[in-house]
């Protein structure tokens, strides 16, 4: 038994040192660009790529690919860097998110499409092979290798940050990079080499496990959220923090594993939440108080400050009637079921939607609502032979149980930490649904019985869910639009854009957090058991990350903080899957720039340029009456 | 002797925005090397927003800023130092994950005549002694002491001060004075944000008034008694 543990130890110390080159890197980028790189885990991979091709086609040694995967990578990370995130700089850290989130898309997606999804071998040298038997234990010696590699680097970079004089303009440029910059530090420069530093060692991680995993383009995808949840774990501002917990949560992993198998895959997630309850700002973290300064978000698209644009947003309902109207005319055109997906998407995407644009909550877990609601609607329906109105409230209700309880957790940090909590959560329920027996894994459930609607409409018919499906988008959108005009809803947006002052005034901030994560979780409820009922399916995907980044993309493409941005953005995206279909493996890719695209150039949505452009008409008719609107505003306190 | 016609420092037409709030209206006026220049102003008269200006740290700009004969109105604020400019926030802004040492070590040198470390202690002794803590350990007199001990570094020659006695005790704002009037001494030009005017003519040479973003009078202070009386009357102070 003590062997096995004691086995299972060196594993975690290898998968530490992992942890540690990824989590160091991420942490740097973090500390000084503010951006969560999205593209961690692709930049492992092409490591692991970089060190492989070299061997194949530039007949690289093992030694020669260790040195020339992290100088591919860091290239690599110069150019994204200098090309795309420098745009973002000024901007919300949300769209240096989006931005990684698009180009992470794009590499792994032609990854993927390339080579597709069976890992490449890659093989360590015959010197390394075997091992160390320390009567005790037996350490392979190639693990050794990369512990020891892992450590020596960690342990460098560590000491040139705390002691040289460049890491002391590294930690001068993220504490305060304006000041830094009018002393004479060439500030672009520093981002750059940071990023290439981070990159090099997420390229220097994948290099040395190459041998180990096989070389594939999945093979950075998980590793990322555990890597953020490690992150939050450790606490910002101490890289000594950041490598120590990498290894000491590697260890926890494995001891798992091998304890209790089945809580492997998310005890990190566990701890984070625990971590969470009882220190907010991670054990090594510098206080709570100087954390929620450095990550408090604003969203400057949606300043309230011209109210013309405030007008648009009421009196451009009259274009979403209309085009409610057009749509609801549509299943003569188009196919219903492919316009029910675009209904289901709306809703889905509207949670998202409602909680950042309106809340300025950043919540990246909604996949895991809409995959309980499908999930449990479904499981309702098949084996409990519920009849549709029960099982799709089965299905909410857990939602926004979940919902509840993801708040609970994610309120206690804000802006991008908040993101990386609501994503790491949202992979724990993910892995619970994995092993799950109800789920039927890969498979999921499938025939999910339509049913009978309140004993009188029969879903079996598609007319019928199509306009079921209308209208529960249609309540979903005006019950949001209506709750945003309420008082509930001019707190939600105080808070968001004031946490202070309205906590200075005596409001139970976190009481509103809480019950706008409650309706986001409602809503995302909806939409997953409108669609177990309208696809009769649930599946894994339906509870997968990439589901949230496509609620991201709805919202962007369409408009966040606007109310027909969610539709816009869900008849893009359906529409954009639909005609991508016969590109196959490559859809993932072209998603990406279409989602890189949208954040370099349609900042706003489509949609607001679309009300600009109907206000610009009307304003040519009627200047009257734009003088109206303005005084309303007034009298609603905006 | 500095020859009177130039200037180290010009700016001509310089407006600038917080987003959709102006905040300068066409400032205009030079710095002649050598000498000290003080602006001076009401709160959110704009005097910082000047300063920022010049080094470029605003998110909206127009106008000409000329720092020794070469117009910097697109450059970056690390290449506008390169012109020998330093810069001393009105927050200080030492960087409290930095040591003393590390502080001051930070801006890179501009000019190879950047001042020993044995003059800086000269200066500033009770930096001594405070090598090795950390930027948040020090009161706002010695942080303010490092802000410009770090510049003097660098070998900038022309210094931009924003408000350096502001919160201070009097008898560390006299330190400050000494420490201005020994630089101005040696032949530095400094541009001076004050709001305490009789330090301001104690030291300066010039002084521009400031309100509402714009220049309402800019003269010299040497052997001129009623200068105060009437900057008070000019700033409706």
């Amino acid at each position: 038994m003590m062997d096995l543990i004691l086995g299972y130890l060196t594993i975690g110390l290898v998968n530490g040192s992992f942890y540690a080159l990824l989590s160091l890197g991420l942490a740097l980028i973090f500390g000084l660009l503010n951006i969560l790189n999205m593209t961690h885990g692709v930049l492992y991979m092409m490591g692991a790529f970089a060190a492989w091709a070299g061997s194949r086609y530039l007949g690289l040694g093992y030694f020669g690919g260790l040195v020339f995967a992290p100088l591919c990578v860091a290239a690599f990370g110069v150019i994204l860097e200098r090309s795309l995130l420098r745009r973002t700089y000024g901007l919300d850290p949300l769209y240096g998110f989006m931005l990684t989130f698009g180009a992470a898309m794009i590499v792994q997606g032609g990854f993927q499409a390339y080579f597709g999804s069976t890992g490449l071998p890659y093989a360590a040298p015959d010197w390394l092979s075997g091992g160390l038997d320390l009567g005790f234990l037996y350490f392979p010696a190639y693990r050794l290798w990369v512990v020891a590699v892992a450590l020596v680097v960690c342990v460098i970079v560590w000491i040139a940050i705390a002691r040289t004089r460049l890491g002391s303009i590294l930690r001068a440029s993220s504490e305060n990079a304006a000041t830094a910059e009018a002393l004479g530090v060439g500030v672009p420069r520093v981002f750059a080499a940071t990023f290439a530093l981070g990159a090099g060692l997420a390229g220097l991680a994948g290099a040395l496990a190459a041998p180990i995993y096989q070389v594939s383009p999945l093979m950075g995808s998980d590793i990322l959220l555990v890597v953020f949840a490690i992150i939050v774990i450790g606490g910002m501002g101490s890289i000594g923090g950041t490598i120590v917990s990498s290894y000491a949560l590697a260890l926890i992993e494995s001891l798992t594993q091998a304890l209790v198998p089945q809580a492997a895959s998310f005890i990190v997630f566990a701890f984070m939440c625990v971590v969470l309850l009882l220190r907010p700002q991670g054990l090594f973290g510098i206080s709570v108080v100087r954390s929620h300064e450095f990550l408090a978000a604003r969203l400057p698209w949606i300043e309230p400050a011209d109210k013309e644009t405030a007008a648009k947003r009421l009196t451009g309902m009259v274009p979403v009637f209309a085009a409610v109207a057009a749509l609801l005319a549509l299943p003569m055109l188009l196919y219903p079921v492919y316009l029910m997906k675009i209904f289901c998407f709306t809703i889905f995407a509207a949670s998202f939607n409602f909680l950042l644009g309106f809340a300025g909550i950043m919540s990246f877990g909604q996949a895991a609502l809409f995959g309980t609601a499908a999930y449990l609607t479904a499981h309702a329906a098949r084996e409990w032979a519920l009849p549709p109105e029960a099982a799709i409230g089965v299905g909410i209700a857990a939602a926004l149980v979940l919902g509840i309880v993801m708040g609970i957790f994610a309120i206690r940090r804000r802006g991008i930490y908040q993101a990386m909590i609501t994503l790491a959560i949202a992979q724990m329920v993910y892995f619970v649904y994995v092993q799950a027996s109800f789920t039927h894994g890969e498979d999921g459930i499938q025939s999910v019985p339509r049913g009978v609607l309140l004993g009188l409409i029969d879903l079996r018919d598609d007319t019928n869910v199509y306009w079921l499906c209308a209208a529960a988008m249609l309540a979903v959108l005006f019950g949001l639009r209506r709750l945003i005009n309420s008082p509930f809803g001019m707190m939600l947006i105080a808070i968001r854009d004031n946490e202070r002052r309205a906590l200075s005034l005596g409001h139970n901030v976190d009481a509103y957090k809480l019950a706008a994560f409650a309706i986001a979780a409602f809503c995302a409820g909806v939409a997953g058991s409108m669609s177990a009922v309208v696809f009769q399916l649930a599946t894994l995907s339906g509870v997968h990350w990439h589901l949230s980044g496509e609620a991201v993309l709805m919202a962007l493409i369409g408009g966040i903080g606007t109310f027909g941005g969610p539709l816009v953005g869900a008849a893009v995206l359906v529409t954009m899957q639909h005609f991508l279909s016969p590109f196959g493996a490559w859809i993932v890719a072209i998603q990406g720039a279409v989602f890189v695209l949208c954040v370099l150039l349609f900042r706003d949505g489509l949609w607001p340029h679309a009300l600009a452009l109907a206000a610009n008409l009307r304003r040519q008719d009627a200047t009257s009456k734009s003088a109206e609107v303005p005084q309303a505003m007034e009298a609603i306190g905006r | 002797m500095p020859d009177a016609d130039a200037v180290s420092l010009r700016l001509s037409h310089v407006q600038a925005w917080y987003g959709d709030s102006q905040a300068l209206f066409g400032v205009g006026f030079a710095v002649r090397p050598g000498e000290v220049t003080c602006l001076v102003g009401r709160n959110g008269a704009g005097k910082t927003t000047i300063l920022r200006a010049i080094m470029g740290l605003l998110p909206r700009q127009t106008g000409s800023i000329i720092l020794s004969g070469r117009e910097a109105s697109g450059m970056r604020p690390y290449e506008r130092t390169r012109f020998g400019i330093g810069y001393c926030p009105e927050e200080r802004a030492i960087f409290s994950s930095l040591t003393v040492e590390e502080n001051l070590a930070l801006p890179p040198a501009v000019c190879a005549a950047g001042m020993a470390k044995a003059d800086i202690f000269a200066l500033f002794p009770n930096l001594r002694t405070r090598g090795r803590h950390y930027g948040d350990q020090l009161s706002g007199g010695e942080q303010q002491m490092l802000a410009i001990a770090r510049i003097l570094r660098t070998g900038a020659q022309t210094l931009l001060l924003d408000e350096p006695t502001e919160g201070l005790a009097p008898v560390i704002v006299r330190q400050i004075e000494h420490v201005l009037i020994e630089l101005k001494r040696r032949g530095y030009t400094i541009l001076l944000v004050e709001q305490n005017l009789d330090f301001v003519l104690h030291l300066a040479d010039r002084v521009v008034a400031i309100e509402n973003g714009s220049v309402v009078d800019d003269l010299e202070t040497r052997g001129s008694e009623h200068v105060k009386a009437r900057l008070l009357e000019r700033l409706a102070l």
